[in-house]
């Protein structure tokens, strides 16, 4: 009996279930329709402003994303009247009170052309101000807080309150906004092949950070940094006219919380001759790889101390990243004067 | 028609959902940021309580006792589902500033209070008149919330300017605290206006016993 009462009821519950998906069913099906055209106008619009003379757009999938919150939902390329013009990100990434839905353009020749906002769920009237069309961040100049990227070099630092003007009382919204437009802004240069400060090969670089070298080739002794943790993975050797003139080696260690590498050459009297950070892969550290801070090294003598804030200046906004990137150079810079002072290379 | 026309007012003051019942408190929070999410919700939430509540008092001798609270879920899901899809359609603005509240309008107290304690038991005309009385209520509220925390928090009004623009908005309105000083009072103003309304009568017994049903102070929260 009271079995039969069960399913009776579970019976009954069926039939209300199934009369409310029918329901559901016929609305799905009459507003689907309208759904898609509207997300779909949406998605033409914010891509007809951030390249507004664009002839059209085709779908590309060249653009990757590097990291794995940010999810670049469509790419396109923009199609002007003679040729590519650049690409459009529409790409989606954490923040404040959820995702947030942006398109990012990038033109060919390494700029930002624009950023729209297409969703935002941070608190209205705060974070909500990112997609706001009367929110300036500059009154004079009437700029949108997205509004300022367009023009923006992708060379740039974008750091929230240096470079780019964060929204009031919504620092979390604005740097993760910044955040999505670097990280579309490298992906896309890198596609577009107008590397801004994007990691050169080490193939083609030893011999920009010894000049006074005429050929480089790999040692037969590799350098060995007595340091922990600092790995050297390439060592050469550059000559002129037959005589060594100074060494190179590429070399990797631990840094904020990613690695950082690096190439630095030295002469055969124990000065760095250049430095290139080719990669830094902390959160916040690729300002680094600007080439005003490797730049800072060149000249200086090996066996002195390199130190952030004494003789070396770290990039505002990356200060653990410099630090780890000095304390690798000079470790380096160790390491081959001594495979140097040793011979056998 | 009076008695129809006493459950549709009993919604507004008396037994107001938010200043008197005090259920369904954290959506009203969270949408009255601006005048415009404040009447989308108003409407939205009146749409899906009418609807729920003149189906469900229509089919009241058809749903078993042990089982009410999956039914009710089921047809109060529905039309927050139908309400949630034509809104993305014809009006994706408003969707989309509302974000995830649409959809919690499933789980809004005041739409299973009202549907069960009222139109469970009473006929269809009368509890489609409740449920437009209680939304409209809301709504009010909502507005009313709206307008203060808007205007003082961002110094516009359904997104246009109005406060010269030497005012510098008092963000602390559109933040949860400023909402709880504004609702509170608003409530006092309210529910004064309710002890004035209320004296003289006597303490009538009012058709429904929502207020003391333990499920109203639990699912609160909701």
């Amino acid at each position: 009996m009271k079995r039969w009462q069960m399913i009776k009821l579970g019976l009954i519950l069926a039939v209300y279930t199934i009369v409310g998906c029918v329901g559901l069913a016929f609305v799905y099906n009459s507003t689907s329709k309208t759904i898609a055209q509207r997300l779909e106008a949406d998605l033409q619009a914010g891509l007809r402003e951030v390249f507004p003379e664009a002839t059209g757009f085709t779908p590309t999938d060249k653009v990757k994303s590097t990291n794995p919150n940010i999810v670049f939902d469509a790419a396109y390329t923009a199609n002007g009247p003679s040729g590519s013009l650049g690409i459009a990100v529409k790409v989606h990434g954490p923040s404040y009170g959820g995702p947030t839905t942006l398109i990012v353009g990038v033109s060919t020749d390494g700029t930002i052309t624009g950023v729209k906002v297409l969703e935002n769920k941070d608190t209205p009237g705060l974070g909500a101000n990112a997609a706001s069309s009367t929110y300036y961040v500059d009154k004079a100049t009437k700029t949108t807080f997205p509004g300022q990227f367009a023009g923006k070099k992708l060379t740039d630092a974008f750091i929230v309150k240096k470079d780019v003007i964060a929204i009031t009382s919504a620092t979390i919204t604005s740097r993760s906004i910044t955040n999505l437009v670097q990280v579309v802004g490298k992906a896309a240069s890198e596609a577009l092949g107008t590397a801004g400060p994007a990691p050169v090969p080490s193939s083609q670089s030893p011999s920009a950070v010894l000049p006074s070298a005429d050929t480089i080739r790999s040692s037969s002794k590799p350098a060995t940094s007595s340091l922990p943790g600092v790995s050297i993975l390439e060592t050469s050797v550059g000559t002129r006219t037959g005589t060594i003139v100074g060494a190179i080696a590429k070399a990797k260690a631990k840094s904020y919380d990613g690695d950082v590498t690096v190439l630095v050459g030295i002469s055969t009297d124990g000065i760095i001759t250049g430095v290139q950070i080719l990669e830094c892969t902390d959160s916040q550290g690729s300002p680094i790889l600007a080439p005003d801070f490797a730049q800072q090294f060149a000249g200086k003598k090996a066996s002195a101390p390199l130190e952030v804030g004494t003789n070396i200046d770290a990039v505002s906004g990356a200060t653990f990243s410099s630090r780890g990137a000095t304390a690798l150079v000079k470790a380096t810079a160790d390491a081959l004067v001594k495979a140097l002072a040793g011979g056998g290379l | 028609m009076k008695r129809l026309f006493g459950v549709f007012v009993n919604g507004l003051i008396v037994e107001n959902p938010l200043f008197v019942i005090m259920i369904g408190l954290c959506s009203s929070m969270a949408v009255t940021t601006t005048v415009a999410n404040g009447i989308g919700m108003g409407v939205a939430l009146t749409f899906v309580l009418v609807m729920s509540e003149l189906i469900i008092s229509l089919f009241r001798n058809l749903i078993p006792d042990s089982i009410r609270m999956p039914i009710f879920l089921i047809v109060i899901a529905a039309f927050t589902t139908i309400m949630d899809l034509e809104m993305k359609a014809y009006f994706p603005a408003l969707s989309k500033s509302m974000g995830v509240f649409i959809p919690l309008v499933v789980v809004n107290c005041i739409v299973m209070g009202r549907v069960e304690a009222f139109s469970s038991k009473q006929p269809v005309a009368d509890s489609t008149v409740d449920g437009l009385g209680m939304g409209i209520g809301y709504t009010w509220v909502l507005i009313a919330l709206a307008v203060v925390r808007e205007l003082l928090g961002n110094g516009t009004l359904l997104g246009r300017q109005i406060m010269p623009s030497s005012f510098s908005p008092m963000i602390f309105f559109v933040l949860p605290p400023g909402g709880f000083l504004v609702f509170s009072l608003w409530m006092a103003a309210s529910n004064n206006l309710r002890r004035k309304l209320l004296a003289g009568k006597k303490p009538e017994p009012t058709q429904d016993s929502c207020c003391t049903l333990p499920e109203n102070g639990s699912a609160e929260k909701a």
